[in-house]
């Protein structure tokens, strides 16, 4: 510019003088009372952003369970009661749990006969619980077994029916099943289920997934890889790439030259593509993927930096530090650097964002990470398969991404003008 | 003639007559421009793929030993690995592959039927254009009838509810899209196919010339084909479309408020021109020409996007054949794939330069 000083002061408004003359953070505090900026924007942005790292960093504070436990039924869809196998007795009788129903050792003819329903699960499941129990009773030394006389029948009602007369001591059926034919049969009662208290009705949230994984804790826990990867990513980028846009911008010439053609070409590039191959050839890791995308985005570091140093440099007050003699490096940390640093923090908080989708797409494709980790992309690549009858699979990991990329990147947005106040109203 | 050169020829040609046109006709100052960025172009093909190159082959897994599979003896290995030239100094064959991409002949597959990796690009490559060309056009369209109407009623509600939009499309994943409109418009409404580019049956009585479905559909006049190809592609294009609209509209948005404090729009108001017109068609053609720029710088951001929207839909594009040949370890086929989204991107942010400086006479060449 080379207007004249007099008309300068004229043309910019006195807030915006000021605002240019104080630091990074009192230019936060105060440009909402200079100008109106929209401060709530950065606010709730921020508040978001604050509550997802809590949540990477303390995940076991809000998921019920494990990232890799298989906690209940599969498929169980959003706020559905799993279906649990119910031991079913008679009222009277005063058995309320499996164990009740053991008996002392080598009784071979009084072994209990528990009614279930031919080719149903809950047989299956029955067998498994007992042979359990009946381990645990052996090492206990209580002298009791549990071999539980499993008798079949073709309906529910038969298999009710032999447990109002006798004819069993308890039957096992699964919930659904017992709650249809129940009112016919009022003197009996389902005092526990026989899961071994694996899975109790109403706590998967988000349903489970193909394994029996509940969806919601795998969410939660996806918070952190989503976060590592964002955060890493962005940071190994900064610590690349302004250095190298400053010493391009400061230093000029051939250097400035063949750096700048080199980053422009990586920029150019479809970012993902690259990134697929670098972590094709790197192989599944967390550190891998931080590489690839990191990568990426140094040019938009490199950038920034270089074309921001190139209008610092012609400032008078370079110049000054120059002719008294002031060494480069410390032009570059002392005068160029401080000007640098407000759009390199927008920059850095989009590119989080950025980072993350980037990565949920590698996951997505299979190519980032280990296939047991608990991430988004991963349950929304596995979720695919199912999308015909388990929709909650691929909706939920998809939302979760969409509302952490959503945090940073408003919040890149809301800096951009409270620190640029020039650029309002992009 | 094979469905590429086709398309080649058919984007090529006039590309060609255009550029010649351009740099013989216009200024001293135009035509060095023009031979600059082409002179970039260069370096910046040659640098990616060399890139590229050197990462392939620092590559863990081993193809042959992969496309042969276990079975493979090691006296097979080794006579393949010859023939391959995977023996040779690395050097060597560095300078074959340029000299490979400089003649467009990238050689055969290492797995799949080891056909000639330009064969199979040429039937992959139309699929990706069919899907990218009108995504990007429906992109651009939301993007320049939104944002011309954000900006028309700015600080009012409808303007707040697009800017909400930009930013909320801009997060969302685009493979999560994708999937969202499978469970709604596939799976619970049933009004459209999930997945490939035309259903199976009907594809066998399609005659293909251009491997562009709906267009060999219409020159064959196979109604049954066209209308199968055009429900396929319905999801993949508007999937697509929507993720790269808001940072149209974001553009648009921007340039046509600052046009509109312009001097020459309060002058066209002044002179009493209806308001629509002075937004719709006075400002607009002033504040598009950065919207078509980022068209060109769009192309990765859409190639990219592509690479996951054709895996979500099973579109047999380029970068479905890009996802299948790493997970084989193929790669031949692998950096050549990438040396061409490589050489795309060059083309394409070239040609959108050089129609920049022509539409926009403030250009500095």
């Amino acid at each position: 510019m080379n207007l004249p000083v007099q008309d300068q002061e004229t043309a910019v408004p006195q807030w915006e003088e000021e605002l240019a003359r104080v630091g990074f953070v009192r230019r936060l505090l105060r440009a909402r009372k200079w100008y109106g900026a929209d401060w709530w924007f950065v606010a709730i942005s921020s508040v978001m952003v604050l509550a997802f790292i809590v949540v990477a960093l303390f995940p076991q504070w809000f998921a019920p369970y494990g990232p890799h436990e298989q906690v209940g039924p599969r498929f169980l869809a959003p706020g559905e009661t799993p279906d649990l196998p119910l031991l079913i007795v008679r009222a009277d009788s005063g058995l309320s749990t499996l164990e009740d129903l053991a008996t002392g050792p080598d009784d071979e003819v009084s072994r209990p006969p528990i009614a279930v329903l031919r080719g149903a699960p809950t047989a299956g499941a029955l067998r498994e619980q007992a042979a359990l129990l009946d381990d645990e009773l052996q090492e206990s030394d209580s002298g009791l077994r549990l071999r539980p006389n499993i008798r079949r029948y073709d309906t529910v009602e038969e298999v009710l029916q032999a447990v109002q007369e006798g004819e069993a001591f308890a039957a096992v059926l699964s919930s659904v099943q017992y709650e249809e034919a129940a009112g016919q049969f009022p003197d009996l009662d389902a005092p526990s289920d026989i899961s071994g208290g694996v899975a109790s009705a109403g706590d998967f949230l988000l349903g489970t997934n193909q394994i029996g994984q509940d969806v919601y804790s795998r969410l939660i826990w996806g918070t952190r890889v989503a976060l590592i990867i964002g955060f890493s990513a962005s940071l190994v980028a900064l610590f690349l790439g302004v250095p190298l846009g400053l010493v391009a911008g400061y230093a000029g010439g051939k250097i400035d030259r063949v750096m700048t053609v080199f980053m422009d070409s990586l920029y150019a590039f479809p970012g993902l593509i690259l990134a697929i191959a670098i972590t094709a050839v790197l192989g599944p890791s967390i550190l891998n993927v931080i590489i690839a995308i990191a990568v990426l985005y140094i040019p938009t570091y490199y950038r920034i930096v270089r074309g921001q140093t190139l209008s610092v440099k012609q400032e008078v007050y370079v110049e000054a530090a120059r002719s008294i003699g002031a060494k480069p490096s410390t032009i570059l940390r002392r005068y160029i650097y401080p000007n640098v640093i407000p759009s390199v923090s927008i920059i850095f908080s989009v590119n989080i964002a950025d980072a993350i989708i980037t990565g949920a797409g590698l996951s997505f494709l299979g190519l980032g990470l280990p296939p047991s980790t608990a991430d988004w992309g991963i349950d929304i690549a596995r979720g695919q398969e199912f999308i015909q009858t388990a929709w909650w699979l691929v909706t939920f990991p998809g939302l979760a991404i969409m509302l952490v990329v959503l945090a940073f990147t408003m919040l890149g947005e809301g800096l951009t003008e409270i620190l640029n106040p020039k650029l309002r109203d992009r | 003639m094979s469905p590429l050169a086709l398309i080649f020829l058919i984007i090529g040609i006039p590309a060609l007559i255009g550029l010649a046109y351009i740099f013989v006709r216009g200024s001293a100052g135009l035509r060095r421009y023009i031979l600059t960025r082409i002179g970039l172009l260069i370096p910046m093909v040659f640098i990616l793929a060399s890139l590229v190159f050197f990462v392939m082959r620092v590559l863990p897994g081993d193809p042959v030993r992969s496309s042969l599979g276990p079975k493979g003896s090691a006296e097979t290995v080794a006579r393949m690995r010859e023939q391959l030239g995977l023996d040779d100094p690395l050097i060597v064959q560095y300078g074959r592959f340029l000299g490979d991409i400089v003649t467009l002949d990238f050689g055969n597959s290492l797995t799949g039927g080891r056909r000639p990796i330009i064969d199979e690009m040429s039937e992959r490559f139309p699929a990706t254009l069919e899907l990218v060309i009108p995504a990007a056009g429906l992109a651009l369209l939301i993007g320049i009838v939104g944002g011309t109407l954000a900006a028309a009623r700015r600080k009012r509600p409808f303007d707040y509810a697009l800017r909400l939009y930009s930013v909320v499309i801009y997060s969302i994943p685009v493979f999560w899209l994708g999937l969202i409109f499978q469970l709604v418009f596939g799976v619970r409404l049933g009004w459209t196919p999930i997945a490939g580019r035309i259903d199976p049956v009907i594809a066998t009585t399609l005659e293909r010339t251009t491997n562009i479905l709906w267009l060999d559909a219409i020159i064959t006049g196979n109604w049954a084909a066209l209308w199968s190809s055009l429900s396929h592609l319905v999801l993949p294009v508007v999937t697509l479309g929507l993720i790269l609209s808001g940072v149209f509209l974001r553009l648009t948005r921007v340039n046509v408020i600052e046009t509109l404090q312009m001097e020459y729009i309060g002058a066209a108001r002044a002179r009493g021109i209806r308001e629509r017109i002075v937004v719709g068609s006075h400002a607009l053609k002033n504040a598009i020409i950065p919207v078509i720029t980022l068209l060109g710088l769009q192309v990765a951001i859409l190639l990219a996007g592509a690479v996951l929207t054709e895996t979500v839909f099973s579109w047999p594009g380029m970068g479905q054949y890009l996802v299948q040949r790493i997970s084989s370890r193929d790669y031949t086929a692998v950096q050549s794939v990438i040396t061409m989204f490589a050489m795309l991107v060059a083309l394409i942010s070239l040609a959108v330069d050089i129609v920049y400086s022509l539409v926009d006479p403030r250009v500095r060449y």
